[in-house]
């Protein structure tokens, strides 16, 4: 898996070096550069190819849309995952919380009932089973 | 209460109201007599063919009785994060303060990238929503083609020259450090704290700073101390 992203990745900042100097080049051209330009233009092309073939290997990657929106805002993509994160712990937590009232409510409801009603319980008891202690 | 839970799981109860009308289910539905047994809902009875219930709960006095929902083997009782082994990236992301910026994310690449992509119209948002017309593959430029690259000799004009400049990198040196008890894991390892703990005296006051050169000086002689100590993390490399 992590091979995919390391080929891409290495791709990637080589394409970005190869513009970084295709800038230097462009920003104070002297005629002598010309052949040091078309190459890095080429260089352009066979690194775009390159980053191409890496698309077979990652069709089954999905980023969600929400990540590209942080890196337009010019904000950190690991703002993202953390955000994510969080939100799943709480929701974890919150869903849990849920689940062990609605335990507590049960056992409570059962044994309250049990000293009320106590026959019906009984077969009710004898239908489900006694609850495992919560 | 007693009455209602009577009727409701049908016991024979001569002083409390009897069968459905009692609940609210309308007066005018048929009442169930009580030799048949259990009583229904007024729909099941209407029911031809098999009934909805098992034959054996049928007997019982629960007639709404079900079965208990089957029980999933993962649910939000148990801690996803640690189900999915995802506590290394929480700890990664949550247990530290993540850098706002982009530049932070991806420090070796040229040009300012803080900015907002709407404003020079490089959005990726802008990549997906119209995507540019060209073919789908990408061949390299011949000579002719080379010719249309032909540039002007000389500096660019200053409008163009944003490429080269980089956001300004803040320095740490006299950065506090703040202890955040709303932290869920703390990161640091103990070793990690005492190495903070040891240059945050260093950075007091000068005439403490000097009192302590001298201490040190004398330890030197007794003891190597190593200097890289106090020196900042490695960096991470880039696109990562």
């Amino acid at each position: 898996m992590a091979e995919k992203f390391d080929n891409l990745e290495e791709h990637l900042e080589k394409f970005v070096e190869n513009i970084r100097q295709l800038g230097i080049i462009v920003s104070d051209f002297q005629p002598s550069s010309q052949t040091g330009l078309n190459q890095k233009l080429n260089f352009m092309i066979t690194g775009l190819q390159d980053i191409e073939k890496c698309r077979q290997q990652l069709h089954d990657i999905n980023v969600p849309l929400e990540v590209f929106e942080y890196i337009d805002q010019g904000r950190n993509p690991q703002l993202y995952t953390k955000e994510c994160l969080e939100r799943a712990l709480a929701k974890n937590e919150q869903v849990k919380g849920k689940i062990d009232t609605l335990t507590k409510f049960k056992s409570l409801l059962i044994s309250e009932l049990g000293k009320v009603f106590p026959e019906e319980m009984a077969k009710y008891k004898a239908i489900h089973g006694d609850d495992p202690p919560s | 209460m007693t009455e209602i839970f009577s009727s409701l799981y049908g016991q024979p109860d001569s002083q409390g109201p009897a069968g459905p009308s009692a609940l609210g289910f309308g007066s005018g539905k048929p009442q169930v007599p009580q030799n048949m047994g259990p009583m229904c809902f007024p729909h099941q009875m209407m029911e031809e063919g098999a009934p909805v219930r098992k034959p054996a709960a049928m007997n019982e006095p629960f007639y709404l009785l079900r079965e208990l929902p089957m029980e999933n083997e993962l649910t939000g009782h148990t801690n996803l994060i640690t189900h999915y082994n995802l506590e290394h990236a929480y700890n990664k992301f949550c247990g530290k303060k993540v850098k706002e910026k982009l530049s932070n994310f991806l420090p070796e690449l040229p040009g300012m990238i803080d900015s907002p992509g709407i404003q020079d119209n490089s959005s990726l948002r802008s990549l997906i929503e119209k995507p540019p017309v060209c073919n789908n593959s990408f061949s390299p430029l011949t000579g002719a083609m080379l010719t249309g690259f032909r540039l002007h000799t000389g500096p660019l004009p200053e409008q163009y020259r944003l490429m080269h400049i980089q956001p300004p990198k803040k320095k740490n040196k006299h950065k506090h450090k703040h202890h955040r008890p709303q932290d869920p894991l703390p990161p640091e390892t103990p070793s990690d704290s005492d190495h903070k703990k040891k240059k945050k005296k260093k950075d007091d006051d000068p005439d403490r700073k000097k009192k302590k050169k001298d201490k040190k000086k004398k330890k030197n002689r007794h003891s190597p101390d190593h200097p890289g100590m106090t020196g900042a993390q490695p960096s991470t490399s880039s696109l990562r």
